[in-house]
């Protein structure tokens, strides 16, 4: 190879096509998926995420959640997601048009969080066991390597004041010494709408007859 | 030796004068990042078994760290590394002085306060979330104005050749030098810019990093590794009329290779099958490109114990081929499925960037400082520690990752077992990567201290006469010799 603008011509062919056949198609695909209104209930699907909920993406983004946890279930049959009950479903394409920023994530020092905020698959999963999660992981999940996120959290003095509504009702060693309670900052509150607004629990039927398993073994058998 | 043996003496060590001060400055800020990011990395790692490390503190909360020092590592350490070992390598194989080097002080000192930006920004909470991608959104300007100077330097400097012939070094650096800049300033527009919807996003990440380990970390130490074998042994790569070929599949086959990152993900199943299929042809480049430096290499074995570039090119060698062998293992379904989300993962893009690149990049700063700086390294003893802590550092991080992810995979896909009892079982493995890593810390500090010694102005006595021990004319026909190393 001597000439260098075949060179040029080569590298820049390598990419561009590239880009092309993975990117523009990919996005000619996908770029535009919509909500699907059920016709029966009405619902637009997925449901957009509240104002507050949204807020709490950003401090999810800010913290880098992502780093530890994924937000993707895999398939029936493909490792064990949905034993562990960390979803109803694999996760679809569509369940993600409604997050401005994919959290997908490649590592899963932590659990998955794409259902984190069902209460069908995680019954104790309520407010308060989100903040003391923050909080004090220890308290909730023993044995986890969670860090605490205490500064989300302002430590007051109770003395010669109204207890806040919000406080964190703790025990044991995470209890914050007598007098003073713990409250969640706004942006606490805000990541843990965030987490309790993640739930795929509707099922398009779309997605759900083209990721169904093909009329395979059962059929044929009762084909008999 | 004969005259023009001669000629060529003198000519390279103009072109050695000419970029003695660029590749130093980016080498130091290299060398730099590499401590700052290796510190982070190592506290990161700690966090993992000791929760409570320094987390009481926002800026250093794992999210925040882990990323940091990542970025820290591949745009400080990495991307330096290679422009400094890239500018120099052009300009001998082109055979030309690197000129008006003044402009890339410009480029580097924006290139490093970009980078400086960027980490601060990750740790103070602006990340974006995005592998690799995290830095904030201003941060991309100053990398992309410096990069250009740098780039335009590169290229000139091959468009203003004095050969006839381009080396295989020459197609990889000229490679990379144009698929940096133009994966990143997509993956920033169609990311922020005008950000694509749902999960094209991971595809177009998933493509960005692919493409950013794949097509620049991995041709700067091919590149390397095809100038610096022939140089020292003194022989003309093995097989060389099929490095063309090599050069060309692998560039195709891994800018489609990204998809193979989202195995099992919630996207078209096409995607993932097309890396898949890339990560398979990439098995013929891979064989190609170690016949070629193996080919050269073998019956040489013994001149290993004369040259540490060359121990250190080894052993970048045998991390290409192990990359190469994991990548294509997590590519195979019933693998992933087990494997993926685990340390397995990590541990094959740090494979490509340690294993394969910074190992070449130390075996190039070995060759190339004693000839810029005319000065020979102060301490044996202390190149002796940096050579064998990163052996010792890369087996022991491989091996410990391959088993810690291949049990973590297999406590994860069993759904009996309580999250935290995976934790539990993973802390010995968590440990084991922060010993590893702090032995590569070591090594790291060992080399930075040479460093500083041999490229202090100051510290010149004694060492000003140093000799080198050229490598032995080639006694070849002129056809083959003239393929193009300089």
């Amino acid at each position: 190879m001597k000439n260098g603008l075949v060179l040029f011509l080569g590298v820049f062919l390598a990419l561009a096509l590239s880009w092309a056949g993975l990117l523009l198609t990919a996005h000619r695909q996908l770029g535009g998926l919509a909500q699907f209104k059920d016709p029966v209930e009405e619902t637009l699907n997925p449901f957009p995420m509240s104002g507050l909920a949204d807020q709490g993406r950003l401090v999810y983004q800010d913290l880098g959640c992502v780093t530890c946890h994924t937000q993707q279930v895999r398939r029936e049959g493909y490792g064990s997601d949905l034993v562990r009950k960390w979803g109803q479903r694999g996760s679809y394409a569509r369940d993600y048009i409604r997050d401005q920023t994919v959290f997908l994530g490649s590592s899963r020092i932590g659990p998955d969080l794409r259902n984190a905020g069902s209460t069908e698959l995680h019954s104790y999963a309520d407010t308060d066991y989100f903040y003391k999660l923050l909080y004090a992981p220890q308290a909730v999940a023993p044995g986890t390597n969670m860090p605490a996120y205490t500064f989300l959290f302002d430590v007051h003095p109770t003395a010669g004041r109204q207890a806040s509504d919000h406080a964190l009702r703790l025990t044991g060693k995470h209890a914050p010494a007598a007098g003073l309670e713990v409250v969640p900052t706004a942006r606490a509150r805000a990541l843990v709408a965030y987490l309790q607004s993640l739930k795929d629990t509707y099922d398009y039927p779309i997605e759900k007859s083209r990721n169904a398993p093909a009329a395979t073994e059962h059929a044929r058998e009762g084909g008999h | 030796m004969t005259s023009s043996a001669h000629n060529d003496r003198t000519e390279q060590m103009e072109i050695d004068a000419s970029a003695k001060w660029p590749v130093l400055v980016f080498f130091g800020s290299a060398l730099v990042w590499l401590l700052f990011g290796g510190v982070l990395e190592l506290i990161a790692a700690i966090q993992l078994h000791t929760p409570a490390f320094l987390s009481e503190c926002e800026w250093f909360t794992h999210g925040r760290l882990a990323p940091a020092a990542q970025n820290a590592l591949v745009y400080g350490w990495g991307m330096n590394a290679a422009f400094a070992f890239g500018l120099w390598l052009m300009a001998r194989l082109s055979a030309t002085t690197l000129r008006h080097g003044g402009w890339l002080f410009v480029a580097a000192k924006f290139w490093n306060i970009g980078v400086t930006l960027g980490v601060l920004g990750i740790l103070g909470g602006y990340s974006t979330s995005f592998e690799l991608l995290e830095m904030p959104r201003f941060v991309t300007f100053i990398l992309l104005a410096a990069y250009a100077l740098i780039g335009a330097w590169a290229v000139t400097t091959f468009s203003i050749r004095n050969t006839e012939n381009v080396f295989a070094s020459q197609w990889y650096l000229f490679g990379a030098a144009f698929w940096f800049p133009w994966l990143y300033a997509i993956a920033q527009v169609m990311l922020f810019r005008a950000p694509v919807r749902g999960v094209l996003q991971p595809v177009v990440a998933a493509w960005y990093v692919h493409g950013l380990y794949g097509l620049w970390f991995i041709p700067v130490a091919l590149a390397a590794a095809y100038y610096f074998l022939p140089k020292i042994l003194g022989k003309p790569i093995a097989n060389y009329y099929l490095a063309p070929l090599a050069f060309w599949w692998l560039a195709g086959a891994t800018a489609f290779a990204g998809g193979s990152r989202l195995l099992g993900a919630p996207v078209p199943v096409w995607i993932p099958t097309l890396g898949v299929v890339a990560n398979f042809l990439l098995v013929v480049p891979v064989v190609i490109i170690a016949l070629n430096l193996f080919g050269t290499l073998s019956g040489s074995y013994r001149t290993l114990s004369g040259s540490v570039t060359l121990r250190f090119i080894l052993l970048s060698m045998a991390g290409f081929i192990l990359a190469s062998v994991f990548n294509l293992a997590l590519s195979l379904r019933g693998i992933t499925e087990i494997v993926q989300f685990t340390l397995v993962t990590g541990l094959r893009d740090w494979l490509i960037f340690y294993a394969c690149f910074s190992t070449a990049m130390f075996g190039a700063a070995y060759f190339i400082l004693p000839r810029l700086t005319e000065k020979e390294w102060r301490s044996p003893a202390l190149v002796k520690a940096h050579l064998g802590a990163t052996v010792l550092g890369v087996a022991l991080l491989t091996v410990g990752l391959a088993f810690g992810g291949w049990q973590q995979g297999h406590l994860l896909n069993n759904a009996d077992l309580p999250f935290g009892e995976i934790t539990r079982a993973m802390t010995f493995w968590f440990a084991w990567r922060s010993v590893t890593l702090g032995l590569l810390l070591v090594g790291h500090l060992a080399f930075l201290l040479n460093f500083f010694w041999i490229a202090c102005p100051l510290n010149s006595q004694d060492t000003a006469r140093a000799e080198f021990q050229n490598p032995p004319d080639l006694d070849l026909p002129k056809a083959p010799a003239a393929e193009g190393h300089a």
